[in-house]
């Protein structure tokens, strides 16, 4: 089965499942369709499900996530040292995409937060809200209208600008 | 009757004059008369008289469907069958940490078998991949630097005449002929 999510940052919400308290002698017909879908649907597939894992205990396999070392910047190259540029800018599309994985971490945080509140997600969500607009802000910011050939030196260049209109305001 | 052919309307006349001789009329159809019409063909607990239903040909659109489903499911099948057994046999690999001192293979960064498979066999290890571009780059970056100095090197020796290049093969000195010149008065 997969891993389970972290569930500090998606919190469920407490369970409000009544006390079953029959006033009847009549069969209940969501009970008897809710054991219906269990033996028809639910414990064939849990034990297929189990068989698969079995099988899968055999022989694991893993898989890891690479390790990249950090090598020097598009600002600490030389002028004209091509290698150097390649690699920056290697880098930094895996930096890019980092970024953009981050990015869609938080957003998924906030969805799942304002699934769980409702309508009322405005006031209880308001850390995630906050610690999203930061996460979006930073992104625009920095990668926000680089293009579709969006490369290390134009994201250097857009900081460039940046920091000049940085210190005209000032 | 004015479309009819002249057989026809001869047996025509031949069936209203005597219409239950069975020398004269040809056949039921070409008369266009129903002999014993009382007589139906009702069978009790079926599906009523038998009908000879006209339509236009579904050959050549039940053949296409067939020879579809065919050539579709020729590779489907196996595919399918590998797929699912790949999956269910196999099963994906599971997240971990790098273990202490190892440098996993290439491979080793995928979770489906079947990707793992494909990068371990057709594909080179994305360092040999770098290292390949960064090579062009080098060489690349090399020919351009030379055609740099190359141009430069012209420069130089163009103007200063001392170099191999730019040598235009002139006559023997001793050859020429002086005495032209040699006089002021000439």
């Amino acid at each position: 089965m997969p891993d389970d999510y972290d569930k500090d940052v998606y919190p469920e919400p407490p369970r409000r499942t009544p006390v079953v308290d029959k006033q009847t002698n009549l069969p209940n017909p969501a009970l008897i369709l809710t054991q219906l879908f269990h033996y028809a649907v639910d414990v064939p597939v849990t034990t297929f499900r189990d068989f698969m894992d079995r099988m899968h205990d055999r022989n694991k396999l893993y898989y890891y996530h690479q390790k990249f070392r950090r090598v020097p910047e598009l600002t600490e190259c030389q002028m004209g040292d091509f290698l150097c540029y390649y690699e920056a800018e290697m880098q930094w599309r895996r930096d890019h995409k980092v970024d953009q994985e981050i990015v869609k971490v938080v957003q998924e945080r906030l969805r799942a937060c304002q699934q769980r509140e409702g309508n009322s997600y405005e006031q209880n969500c308001a850390k995630e809200l906050q610690q999203f607009a930061q996460v979006a802000k930073a992104y625009q910011s920095r990668y926000g209208d680089l293009g579709a050939y969006g490369s290390a030196r134009k994201c250097l260049m857009k900081q460039k600008h940046r920091m000049l209109e940085e210190q005209n305001a000032a | 009757m004015v479309g009819m052919s002249v057989l026809r309307s001869a047996a025509a006349i031949a069936a209203k004059i005597n219409p239950f001789k069975p020398g004269i009329t040809k056949s039921g159809l070409l008369t266009r008369t129903v002999r014993e019409r009382d007589k139906v063909a009702v069978r009790f607990g079926s599906h009523g008289k038998q009908m000879f239903v006209i339509k236009p040909t579904d050959y050549y659109d039940r053949r296409f469907l067939h020879l579809l489903k065919y050539y579709i499911l020729l590779t489907g099948i196996p595919v399918a069958a590998i797929v699912a057994y790949v999956n269910i046999f196999i099963g994906e690999a599971e997240l971990a940490e790098i273990p202490e001192g190892y440098v996993p293979e290439h491979w080793e960064y995928y979770k489906h078998p079947i990707t793992r498979w494909i990068a371990r066999t057709f594909y080179d290890p994305p360092e040999k991949d770098y290292e390949k571009m960064m090579a062009l780059i080098q060489i690349e970056a090399e020919k351009a630097d030379m055609r740099l100095t190359q141009l430069e090197v012209r420069k130089h020796m163009r103007h200063r005449g001392d170099g191999p290049w730019f040598h235009y093969e002139t006559v023997d000195k001793t050859l020429i002929d002086n005495s032209i010149k040699s006089t002021p008065d000439n």
